[in-house]
């Protein structure tokens, strides 16, 4: 599977710069030339230099230092989403094709509710009620994309769900949890995986609007989102200071996509292939 | 066959070509040549001559290119698909390099077509009355009101009794011989010259198919049309058509007036072609003595006065049926009569609203979950589905698949296991090697042998077949019947087979049951039944089927004349 | 002739009635989801106040409030009633337009509500509408050329676009028509009735801001749609009866082809509705989204719940629209359900 995704130079590409992506989210904080909260009230708004490679921010505060700094906390707070959601939007959802009518129903209804919330609106509310902090925004957006999760593998499952193999199974008497263990995962974690990268993407824009906006992480804590959001409103001082989160977060996304794209894209290939 | 005298006869691939044209063709093909992107020749030359009035057949398998030559002529190859040379003239016009303007004078004006599967033709969110009247008006520029009492009468001609409620329906609504009548009615609609009927009538009930072949040769009369019949089967182009062309691998083999091929084939493919329709419908009773008129032995399976349906619907009823060990038993009926409910009921899919099944003595209807399970892993009673690609987990081994069925039933040995998967394979007259290999790699005859060998895994008493060879070609089809008939006379299982095709029932049963609108309209010893059929419907799908003319040789005998 | 045969099942005004019946059952049970779903979104939104384990008693009373004081005020405010008769109690005075009192201000939460709604509804009603246009026509012209360089540029504006999160397009939009070319304001807003002209101008920015997501997504699916359409079977049947192409595009395929594209209309409508909150913090424009984000942050329950409320069902009523629409395009498709 991989060395197939790898066929891809867009895949290469985008591996890459997840790789740069996983050192900053590692080692970020160990990184960075100076201290990410130290304020420097002698050096305000400053451009880029050799001394502070993106110049420096309001409070005098590295801009370099606070980008890497950040790195930990916008990875890892998308990679959680992810998994809340994962875990929430799976198992329901591949339950939902063989637990009957009725679990199916409110299954279903329950995700119609969930995809009728307005998204980030919800997401705030949610987050500064539960008292705002990364772990509960997190949580929101875990929710709130469970339904992706639900829709992808319940597809994924549905699609098999009537083959004839598995009424060829069932007839030989294999129970529910058999037929899902050996006929219908198989199929439904390709399907997840590609929606996971491509969920990561999104999760990664989301936290970094909610954090723009000052939600789920606390002021003086730097995050790319929380960044872009200080340069937004020094946009007439620093014009360019938007530039390197703006670039660090696009740049992650695209490459979240393009990998899911590829990995979608080997998915067919392999599928039309005539054996 | 009067004004038809054209070149076809005198066919030589490699272009020595001694041809008395005496009619200025309608249609003239020379030399056409049809490449694929990646440089592939799938079509090569190609020559078709074709006068005003003429009637044309092209057989051949998926493949041959027969198909493609007739798309290449209306201008609509597939994407990737390209005329590398060759020439197609249409009257006076050189069709090869027409552009998009002229196309549309000449398509469904001129030369019109029809298709397999005619209601995926048709727009699926439309009325078909709606998208016949907006034909008439793109090609007739008539008034809305004329365009709407044309259309009407053109159903009517199609042969719906009621072309007023056929006007609002939309295609999901029809049936497909339904849907290939309104077809029709679009193809004809202009009064066009040429009309190209591409499998026009596969997948269709045999009566169906007759009807519409029927309608098809009616119009050409009294439309004066010219026509195309492109089909894989033989009887069916030989039942209309004057003039046969016979294509393989992109080539014709063979070509003549329709009574020549038939009875005089000159090369050994057409030849196979009319010994598969004989050899798959008769030769494999020979030798094999017949069954005692009642089974002697208790029965194993005992059907009696069975109902069953979805939901409030009855699909059958007043079903009675036994089967004794060693017995086959051909199920016939075409689509809608209830064939594949009934086994689905025997199976335990559908509940069965009135009546009892029995196997063996033991119960199986209305078994609580748990014990339908218990039952089902017995592995006693065994299913065989239609299309044996999608009843193989794409991503099982062959070996997997056999085994699964024993993985349930008790914790077999690695080693045990390999052996039994081993011995079903054999016993299908599959190599063995072959436990490693995944579905798609396999041919469609070696995975039918495979379904068959996962039932054989289990030791089953009795097999339940739905269609079990329509998918597969005439070689495969006789070997699949073969070994069916060689597992009930030497292991003794039992078999229900279920077939639209009387051909493939009349080789191996022993006794048929023939369902109409849910209920046994005749049942009796096999060579009886299809010999002298009792009941009128019997006798209509007997008649039906498409059947090579009676004059030729010894190989091509009519369908069921060994009985 | 052949013997004719009995195509009529039905007659015809009964087949024209079973027609439009079919239509009707569709309506009828997406209102029917509708409901349940109404029931279920709102109870997640009201137990989300009763999660907060914000307590309006005390900030009432004040802090010099004896226990018996808060415990009347609680018992005044139902805070005191078991859980589900509070949801019950609270979605009764929803259904009867009342969405409480803000905890903060005391002013009705719909009072509030409905005061910034006009400004969510222009920015979101106007990014929905630049959406559709702009999708469509990138989709139409991506799905009808497929490969063309017209396609694989839409290719690359989608992929491109669906990784950028809204308020960085915001960000470049402001940067180019507010501070290079100076024809745009970067912030305010100006309602429709003082000055429709400056009304656009004011919303042009954010709505185009938010509509690009929506404009890339539906050119995805509508290409997605058409390429798969356009290889149907019933598209050779018209070439063969002679339409023109434009007939075949515009007539047979397009009506097909919008089943993905409106789907993902729908579900695009609660990001556009959430989505405004970013935008109408950068724009600093007092919107129904900046009033739930700064409810939020406050605690202020019944002015958040309210916000929720109005949200759903304005998304509810959209999706509604989507599913009718669907089925008037696609009669076949309800069949399949």
């Amino acid at each position: 599977m991989i060395r197939h995704v790898l066929r891809y130079p867009s895949a290469r590409a985008a591996c890459l710069i997840l790789g740069v992506v996983a050192v900053l989210a590692t080692a970020g904080p160990a990184l960075a030339p100076h201290d990410p909260l130290a304020q420097d009230t002698a050096a305000l708004l400053q451009g880029p230099s050799a001394v502070h490679w993106l110049g420096t921010d309001a409070l005098g505060r590295d801009v370099f230092s606070r980008l890497l700094a950040g790195s930990t906390v916008s990875v890892l707070a998308s990679l959680l989403s992810v998994a809340v959601g994962l875990l929430l939007g799976v198992v329901p959802g591949l339950l939902s094709v063989f637990l009957g009518k009725r679990f199916e129903w409110i299954n279903l209804r329950l995700i119609d509710a969930l995809m009728m919330l307005p998204f980030l609106v919800f997401a705030i509310a949610m987050t500064a009620m539960l008292g705002n902090g990364l772990v509960q925004a997190m949580f929101a957006v875990g929710i709130l994309i469970t339904p992706v999760f639900f829709r992808v593998s319940r597809a994924a499952a549905l699609s098999v769900a009537n083959a004839e193999y598995i009424e060829a199974a069932r007839l030989m008497g294999a129970s529910t949890a058999s037929v899902i263990r050996r006929h219908v995962l198989r199929k439904v974690v390709p399907a997840v995986a590609v929606s996971a990268a491509s969920m990561t993407g999104a999760c990664l824009s989301i936290v970094a609007s909610l954090t723009f906006l000052g939600i789920g992480v606390v002021p003086p804590d730097p995050t790319w989102g929380g960044l872009l959001a200080t340069d937004l409103a020094n946009l007439y001082d620093r014009p360019f200071g938007p530039i390197a989160p703006a670039l660090l977060i696009v740049a992650t996304v695209w490459a979240l996509n393009a990998l899911a794209d590829a990995m979608r894209d080997t998915g067919t290939d392999n599928k039309e292939k005539p054996a | 066959m009067t004004g038809n005298v054209i070149s076809l006869d005198s066919h030589v691939p490699h272009g020595r070509r001694s041809e008395i044209t005496l009619v200025e063709p309608l249609l003239s093909v020379r030399g056409l040549r049809i490449t694929a992107a990646d440089g592939r020749t799938l079509v090569r030359d190609v020559d078709l001559d074709l006068p005003a009035g003429g009637t044309l057949g092209i057989v051949g398998e998926s493949g041959s290119g027969k198909s493609l030559t007739c798309r290449a002529i209306l201008d609509l190859l597939p994407p990737g698909l390209a005329l590398a040379s060759g020439t197609i003239r249409y009257r006076n016009v050189d069709l090869s390099g027409l552009d998009a303007r002229s196309w549309r004078a000449l398509r469904g004006i001129e030369l019109s077509a029809v298709f397999q599967d005619p209601a995926s033709y048709l727009n699926p969110s439309i009325p078909v009355g709606r998208q016949l009247t907006e034909a008439i008006r793109a090609v007739l520029k008539l008034s809305r009101k004329a365009a709407l009492a044309r259309a009407l009468e053109l159903l009517g001609r199609v042969g719906f009794r009621d072309a007023e409620a056929v006007y609002p329906q939309y295609p999901h609504e029809l049936s497909g011989g339904m849907a290939q009548r309104v077809l029709i009615a679009l193809a004809i609609c202009a009064g066009p010259s040429l009309l190209i009927a591409d499998e026009a009538t596969t997948a269709l009930d045999a009566t169906i198919q007759a009807e519409v072949l029927d309608l098809i040769a009616t119009l050409r009369r009294e439309e004066d049309l010219t026509l195309i019949m492109v089909s894989h089967d033989l009887a069916v182009v030989s039942q209309v058509c004057d003039r046969i062309v016979v294509m393989r691998g992109g080539e014709i083999v063979e070509a003549g007036p329709t009574h020549s091929v038939l009875h005089h084939p000159k090369s050994d493919y057409t030849r196979s072609l009319i010994d598969d329709h004989a050899v798959h419908t008769i030769d494999t009773t020979e030798g094999r003595q017949p069954p005692a008129a009642a089974p002697a032995s208790p029965p194993l399976l005992s059907v009696s006065g069975l109902a069953a349906g979805y939901g409030i619907r009855t699909v059958v009823q007043g079903i009675d049926i036994e089967v004794a060990p060693g017995e086959i038993l051909g199920l016939i009926g075409e689509t809608g009569s209830g064939k594949t409910t009934l086994l689905r009921t025997i199976l335990g899919l559908i509940p069965a609203a009135r009546g009892a099944i029995t196997l063996d003595g033991q119960q199986i209807d209305g078994l609580s979950d748990r014990r339908l399970r218990d039952f089902r892993r017995s592995g006693a009673l065994q299913y065989v589905f239609q299309d044996p690609l999608r009843s193989l987990d794409p991503d099982l081994t062959i070996g997997e698949s056999i085994t699964e069925g024993l993985r349930l039933q008790a914790s077999l040995g690695l080693s045990a296991m390999k052996a039994s998967v081993a011995a079903a394979l054999v016993s299908v007259g599959l190599d063995p090697q072959l436990a490693d290999r995944l579905p798609g790699q396999l041919s469609g005859g070696q995975r039918q042998r495979t379904v068959i060998a996962r039932a054989l895994a289990l030791d089953p008493r009795l097999l339940l077949l739905d269609e079990p060879v329509s998918a597969l070609d005439a070689v495969n089809r006789s070997h699949v019947l073969k070994l069916l008939r060689r597992l009930a006379d030497e292991r003794g299982i039992a078999q229900i087979f279920i077939s639209h095709d009387l051909g493939s029932v009349a080789g191996i049963a022993d006794r048929v049951v023939v369902l109409h609108h849910g209920e046994i309209v005749e049942t009796g010893p096999a060579r009886m039944v299809l010999a002298h059929p009792a009941h009128p419907y019997t006798r209509r799908l007997l008649a039906a089927a498409p059947r090579i003319p009676r004059e030729a040789p010894a190989a091509a005998r009519p369908l069921f004349t060994a009985y | 002739m052949t013997a004719a045969i009995d195509s009529s099942r039905a007659s015809v005004p009964d087949l024209r009635l079973g027609h439009a019946k079919a239509l009707l059952r569709q309506v009828g049970s997406t209102l029917g989801i509708a409901v349940p779903v109404f029931f279920v979104a709102t109870l997640i939104t009201f137990l989300l106040g009763v999660v907060s384990g914000l307590d309006p008693a005390a900030a009432i009373a004040g802090d010099a409030a004896s226990p018996k004081t808060i415990a009347r005020i609680r018992a005044d405010l139902g805070l005191d009633l078991p859980m589900p008769l509070q949801y019950l109690h609270w979605m009764g005075e929803v259904l009867r337009g009342d969405l409480g009192t803000s905890w903060f201000n005391g002013v009705p939460a719909s009072e509030l509500i409905f005061q910034r709604l006009p400004i969510s509804l222009s920015i979101a009603g106007m990014a929905l509408l630049a959406g559709i246009v702009g999708g469509t026509a990138l989709g139409l012209v991506a799905g009808v050329r497929q490969g063309s360089r017209l396609d694989r540029a839409t290719t690359l504006f989608a992929a491109v676009v669906s990784s950028l999160p809204p308020f960085v397009v915001a960000f470049l939009l402001i940067l180019i028509f507010s501070l290079w070319l100076g024809w745009l304001p970067s912030s305010g807003y100006v309602p429709f009735s003082e000055d429709p002209a400056g009304w656009l101008a004011a919303i042009s920015i954010p709505a185009v801001a938010l509509s690009v997501d929506v404009v890339a997504d539906i050119a995805r699916q509508l290409r997605t749609g058409l390429v798969g359409e356009l290889s149907e079977n019933y598209v050779t049947g018209a070439v063969v009866r002679g339409l023109s192409r434009r007939r075949i595009l515009f007539v047979h395929v397009l009506r097909n082809a919008a089943g993905p594209a409106l789907t993902v209309l729908a579900l695009k409508v609660p990001m556009l509705i959430g989505g405004a909150v970013v935008t109408e913090a950068i724009f600093n424009m007092p919107g129904m989204g900046k009033l739930a984000a700064d409810s939020a942050l406050r605690g202020d329950v019944p002015v958040v719940q309210g916000t929720l409320v109005v949200s759903i069902l304005l998304i509810l009523a959209c999706n509604l629209c989507v599913n009718v629409l669907l089925g008037i395009l696609q009669p076949a498709s309800r069949r399949r359900n």
